[in-house]
């Protein structure tokens, strides 16, 4: 038998963009980045100031006081858009797709904010105890359990922690999980909320985090900007989408995985190249038949020039032909969040034909000579397109969706 | 050498790269020193602790050469006190 086809049929989203997928695309469409003075963390004592912030969310919108007492915000915005993708997705859950459905999510760090608070009151305060419910909110798979419990989903359900390529390689598996036959539905997807005043501290020291914006592939840009939120998407194979009439937004076509197995933070060119072109392959797709690139484009100076690189060696005469953005440009890098806030972005552009520009843009940098979609939005079909997320540690994930005929 | 801050700066990149600090000249690169970016990083945070000074990213991408950072060092002590670096601990 051959291996199943994976299909998108649901989307939910949560980011600075927007506190759902309609107000993310809005933004994504605009052009509008969301990057901004921190308002939840005191930024007084910190090199940086800004981030791509979730701003007017109230916790008990969405969830009862006992609740909340159970979630941190990551694993909030793992629900929020759990929630939400679900119900975009039509699907009528019964006890046997329950057993045949998977969660696997991508989370960098977990529950920063309730770590934060717990050492802050041992080490600052002095208190002799933290919060009891401190590991629950913290681990990094809090995100997936409470998923499985809202829906009562009792097939495979895990955490994939890959740093910043976390949500890519959740996918990834999730679609590998559905086209070997190991599940039947996946909710997959990821979620962060990496604003605590430590870890800020410990990516200020990091000397990676601009002090305004990001400008990816521009030869003024100053670094990363953090952000946060969550993905989550509704994977089904294609038939059984098809059978039961759902909106179908494209095909997760393939996945393409590599390490560079060579320093701890700094990007070789190798391994992103072998990604892409895993990628391709997985995905029986050829070169000249991707239109965008949903790039990984932190705009640090170490990741643009090597990406822009390995696009072109992967795609040769074709990189001319295709356009790239970064989106993270408006919601920040969202870290184990951004590919699945991202594949938001691919798989909208798709649906849409639309393609989301790289905002904040002012010169390119000579170094980077692609069609980068400079703060305005573009018109074009797209038949397929890739979604690049390359992790500190050089662990790299690659996506490759392609739009379904109609 | 007898210029405490370059003897000073030299004993900190010795600590952090682990080499003998006798290696290390006013006229050494980073780069001939075999200091990656990590341990670039990690020298501007031992620097600004052993100096009790904030290296600002900006100054900080453009070093090259060990006489740059003395120098550097030398132009933030002689100039108006910035505000205080974060306390290292809360306490």
């Amino acid at each position: 038998m051959p291996p199943r086809r994976v299909v998108i049929t649901g989307l939910g989203g949560i980011c600075a963009l927007g506190n759902d997928v309609p107000h993310i695309w809005d933004s994504l469409r605009a052009g509008r980045p969301a990057i901004g003075p921190i308002e939840n963390v005191d930024t007084s004592e910190l090199r940086f100031r800004n981030a791509a912030e979730v701003r007017c969310y109230d916790p008990s919108a969405h969830f009862t006081p006992s609740a909340v007492d159970h979630l941190d915000r990551f694993a909030q915005f793992a629900l929020v858009a759990a929630r939400e993708a679900v119900r975009d997705s039509g699907i009528a859950w019964t006890p046997e797709l329950r057993e045949r459905s998977a969660v696997v999510t991508g989370s960098g760090v977990g529950g920063q904010s309730t770590e934060d608070a717990g050492f802050e009151d041992v080490y600052k305060r002095g208190r002799g105890r933290v919060h009891p419910l401190t590991i629950p909110r913290t681990m990094a798979n809090a995100g997936a359990s409470h998923i499985t419990m809202e829906f009562r989903l009792t097939g495979p359900a895990f955490t994939i922690s890959t740093a910043c390529s976390s949500s890519n390689h959740a996918l990834a598996l999730a679609m590998q999980l559905i086209r070997g036959g190991g599940a039947d539905l996946a909710l997959a997807g990821g979620s962060e909320a990496p604003l605590s005043f430590g870890l800020l501290k410990a990516w200020e020291a990091m000397r990676v985090v601009a002090p305004d914006t990001c400008r990816p592939f521009c030869s003024d840009r100053k670094g990363m900007i953090l952000g946060e939120g969550a993905g989550m998407l509704v994977l089904e194979p294609l038939d059984a989408a098809v059978a039961r009439g759902a909106h179908i937004y494209a095909e997760l076509a393939g996945a393409g995985l590599s390490s560079d197995a060579h320093h701890i933070t700094q990007p070789t060119l190798e391994g992103p190249v072998r990604a892409m072109r895993a990628a391709l392959e997985d995905a029986a797709i050829r070169p000249e038949q991707i239109g965008y690139i949903n790039a990984h484009g932190t705009g640090t100076p170490g990741n643009d020039p090597v990406e822009t690189r390995a696009i072109r060696q992967v795609f040769g005469a074709a990189a001319d032909k295709l356009a790239v953005s970064s989106t993270k440009s408006m919601h920040g890098h969202a870290l184990g969040a951004a590919g699945a806030i991202e594949a938001l972005a691919v798989l909208l552009a798709m649906h849409e034909g639309i393609l989301p520009p790289t905002a904040n843009f002012t010169q390119a940098d000579p170094e980077c000579d692609l069609d980068y979609i400079p703060n305005l939005a573009r018109s074009r079909p797209i038949e397929a397109a890739l979604s690049n997320s390359f992790a500190f540690g050089g662990l790299n994930a690659v996506l490759a969706f392609r739009k379904l005929a109609k | 050498m007898s210029d405490p801050l370059a003897e000073k700066v030299i004993a900190t990149l010795a600590a952090v790269k682990h080499i003998p600090p006798e290696k290390i000249t006013l006229d050494s690169s980073l780069a001939e020193l075999g200091f990656d970016s990590l341990d670039t990083i990690s020298m501007l945070f031992e620097l600004e602790n052993a100096f009790q000074i904030s290296i600002p990213d900006e100054s900080a991408r453009s070093i090259r050469h060990v006489r740059e950072i003395v120098e550097g060092i030398r132009a933030l002590q002689a100039a108006p006190p910035p505000p205080p670096p974060a306390p290292a601990s809360a306490n």
